[in-house]
């Protein structure tokens, strides 16, 4: 399992050839950026600190969160969201895939109550060798505090694409005929089934990033991507925790993965 | 009671299971005991495995670990990128599952009936509360789908059933089961027994099995050497070779923005000089970089879609822009249309984008705003959504896609250069059969892997445009 902190210190992308293993500097002059600015708030899209960031997440806001089967949280946002107490929010993600006690997680938010409906393809980690790791998932759903709605991964990513991209809802085979068709519009498309699925949009999209510049364009590492350009779309208001700030030009255009038109704020991880 | 045999381990099924892949084929590997696949395939294979995660292209952790910590697998343990792997992001493998690019799912099953209808291993534990992750998307969408699970469950209840106890998540879709115990083949005659584990017997296997089987003829004992064969390259010799089958008729996506830049010229004079007729192109334009002057030298003509109109090879054009700019220089396809010998599909730019990229994501249709209440909305199916009126398109593929990148490797990843990237990028996974034409290509490793815009799970083949190739007439 990939550990948040082994990632190298110096910004830059590590990969393997043929030859051994490449390095490629982002910009090996690029500057950090000192992101207090003048006002309180911070500077621009750079804002000052995670708690500043997402001190406007409303009671019953609508927030999809990154991150992959436990790995690449927005750590420091989930925890300021813990801080910030906003309540019965609507969390758009993967699943509740952390270690117990882990701080900045899922389940840190599952445990504050703060949840009334998660929407996920995973919303518990299988591992039945350990009980606990489904614990808050499982009980608050039981006892009727959490609604869940399970959704083939697949399907949520393209409702999150759907909204982002301004369309009303998208007609896909996946599930037709099991649970997953139950309920819903279906319909014959070149002779198979398939099923309605309305495009999905949210109000914040709290995101994790290798990187990003002032303009808000982001730079990821490996499977950090993941969930992190669909959701930065769907969202009304996007916040990325990156490692790194980095000045406009700095990054090598053609590196960007989410351009700054789908960012609002970023904010430091450190 | 003769005592039951010893069944094989997780990672031995995975060695059978992996003697079941196609070298260089695509595999969708779900979250569980699929996550051993890559360890147990060797990697001249050049299996493309495809994890939830978005890892492409990976092997295990090879002790280096930590250099690239960065990657995980669809079970969240670390995995390591092979040269020519990258990372998709989640809605780039929602297009590859769903889309029709990937071979072979392994999935980690409950319950699998006799007509093929399987219940995800998530399934089983707490009732209604399940993860199935992206199991649903590969079941959907994979061309063939093997299950993995233990032959019976703890408490001793077989798992290959005649009837699902547990919620279906996929329906008449597992092709091949491979178990603790046995290999079995889903038919239309119900389960069918191929292989057992060493020391097993047919009867040992029925007698665990919930419903009837049948008995291959030529029972194998299973066997678990690695595999072996080598994909076969993607790389063609020359751009006659790579369009050479195209046939009369064909669908063919163009890429190009409106100018030359990011146009496939090499491969649109192949497909000139090979003369398939008939046929339907999807381009931004239908054609206008020989009237417009895009900056070209003094007395040099551009080469693009208009070479196949005035070759009469084209008998309809699916376009955003099929006129030129200036109504005093129309383009070849604009004298055409005039003339009637070609039909036009005009769509917005933005729509036919979403068209390409819901065809290229197994998408049939979808509801958009644009257009609502113009000719390019006429009886076509509308619906309010939000309050809004949307109009309904459909999604788009193509027989054969002609694109053009700056650079590929080997195995077919693909970088672009500036706004040469335009529709590349989503006419790429929109076709069978997708062609690209590059000006250089690399070895696997020779691309930085976060600066991949194309995975090679979406193209077929590549072909160098030769240096002192003109993109003039």
């Amino acid at each position: 399992m990939f550990v948040q902190g082994t990632r190298s210190k110096q910004i830059g992308l590590e990969y393997q050839t043929n030859d051994g293993l490449q390095r490629v500097d982002i910009n090996q002059s690029a500057s950090n950026i000192n992101p207090a600015g003048d006002s309180p708030k911070g500077n621009g899209k750079i804002y000052r600190s995670p708690a500043v960031a997402v001190a406007d997440i409303w009671d019953g806001a609508t927030v999809s969160i990154s991150g992959f089967a436990g790995c690449d949280w927005p750590e420091r946002l989930i925890k300021a969201l813990v801080e910030q107490g906003s309540k019965n929010l609507t969390v758009v993600c993967q699943g509740e895939w952390s270690a117990p006690g882990d701080k900045g997680n899922i389940q840190s938010l599952v445990a504050s109550g703060q949840i009334i409906k998660l929407i996920s393809p995973m919303p518990f980690r299988p591992a039945r060798a350990d009980p606990r790791q489904s614990g808050e998932v499982e009980a608050r759903w039981k006892s009727g505090e959490l609604e869940l709605e399970v959704v083939p991964q697949g399907v949520l990513a393209e409702r999150l694409r759907s909204g982002g991209a301004g369309l009303g809802g998208v007609f896909l085979p996946t599930g037709a005929s099991t649970r997953f068709g139950k309920g819903v519009e279906v319909r014959d498309f070149g002779g198979r089934d398939h099923v309605f699925q309305p495009g999905l949009k949210t109000d914040f999209a709290l995101l994790r990033a290798q990187a990003g510049d002032t303009l808000g364009n982001l730079v990821y590492s490996g499977t950090q991507r993941n969930w992190n350009p669909v959701m930065a779309m769907a969202a009304a208001v996007s916040i990325a925790e990156v490692d790194e700030i980095y000045q406009a030009g700095e990054l090598d255009g053609e590196l960007i993965v989410t351009p700054g038109i789908f960012v609002k704020r970023i904010v430091k991880s450190n | 009671m003769m005592p039951t045999p010893i069944k094989i381990d997780v990672n031995a099924q995975a060695r059978r299971v992996a003697r079941e892949l196609v070298a260089g084929e695509v595999v969708g590997l779900g979250p569980g005991i699929p996550s051993l696949l890559p360890a147990e395939t060797p990697k001249a294979m050049g299996i493309w495995f495809l994890a939830d995660s978005g890892a492409c292209y990976y092997g295990p952790p090879d002790g280096q670990s930590g250099v690239l910590g960065d990657v995980v697998d669809s079970s969240g343990g670390e995995a390591r990128l092979l040269p020519g792997g990258c990372s998709l992001s989640i809605v780039d493998v929602a297009s590859a599952a769903c889309g029709g690019h990937v071979g072979s799912a392994v999935l980690q099953t409950a319950q699998v009936s006799s007509d093929g209808n399987f219940s995800h291993w998530t399934s089983a534990a707490t009732p209604g509360l399940f993860a199935p992750a992206s199991a649903i998307d590969w079941a959907s969408g994979a061309r063939r789908v093997i299950a993995m699970m233990p032959h019976i469950a703890p408490g001793g209840s077989p798992n290959l059933v005649g009837q699902s106890s547990l919620p279906v998540d996929g329906l008449g879709c597992v092709d091949l089961i491979v178990t603790d115990a046995a290999v079995i083949r889903v038919t239309q005659g119900g389960f069918e027994l191929v292989e057992v584990a060493p020391g097993w017997t047919a009867d040992d296997v029925a007698a665990i099995t919930g419903a009837p089987i049948s008995t291959a003829s030529g029972l194998k004992e299973m066997t678990f050497e690695p595999p072996t064969g080598q994909a076969p390259s993607k790389v063609y010799s020359d751009g006659p070779a790579a369009v050479k089958d195209i046939p009369d008729g064909a669908l063919v996506n163009i890429d190009g923005f409106a100018g030359p830049g990011g146009m496939a010229h090499y491969l649109m004079v192949a497909l000139r000089d090979q003369g398939a007729k008939n046929l339907t192109i999807i381009s931004n334009t239908a054609g206008i970089a020989r009237v417009v002057d895009f900056g070209s030298p003094p007395g040099k003509i551009p080469i693009d879609h208009s070479i196949l109109v005035e070759n009469g090879q084209v008998k309809k054009a699916i376009a955003s822009y099929p006129v030129s700019p200036r109504a005093s220089r129309p383009s070849a396809f604009e004298v055409a249309f005039q003339k009637g010998e070609v039909e036009l599909e005009v769509v917005p730019q933005g729509t036919l984008a979403e068209r390409l990229r819901a065809g290229g994501a197994g998408v049939a249709a979808f509801y958009t705003p644009t257009a609502v209440g113009t000719l390019l909305a006429e009886s076509k199916e509308l619906r309010i959504i939000d309050g809004k009126e949307h109009v309904l398109e459909t999604g788009l593929k193509a027989d054969f896609c002609l694109i053009r990148a700056h650079k590929a490797d080997t195995l077919g990843n693909l970088i672009y250069n500036g706004t040469s990237r335009n529709f590349n990028a989503s006419m790429a996974p929109a076709a069978t059969v997708t062609v690209v034409e590059v000006d250089e290509i690399v070895e696997p490793g020779g691309l930085n892997p976060e600066e991949i815009v194309t995975p090679g799970i979406f193209v077929q083949r590549i072909v160098r445009r030769p240096a002192e190739f003109s993109p003039y007439d």
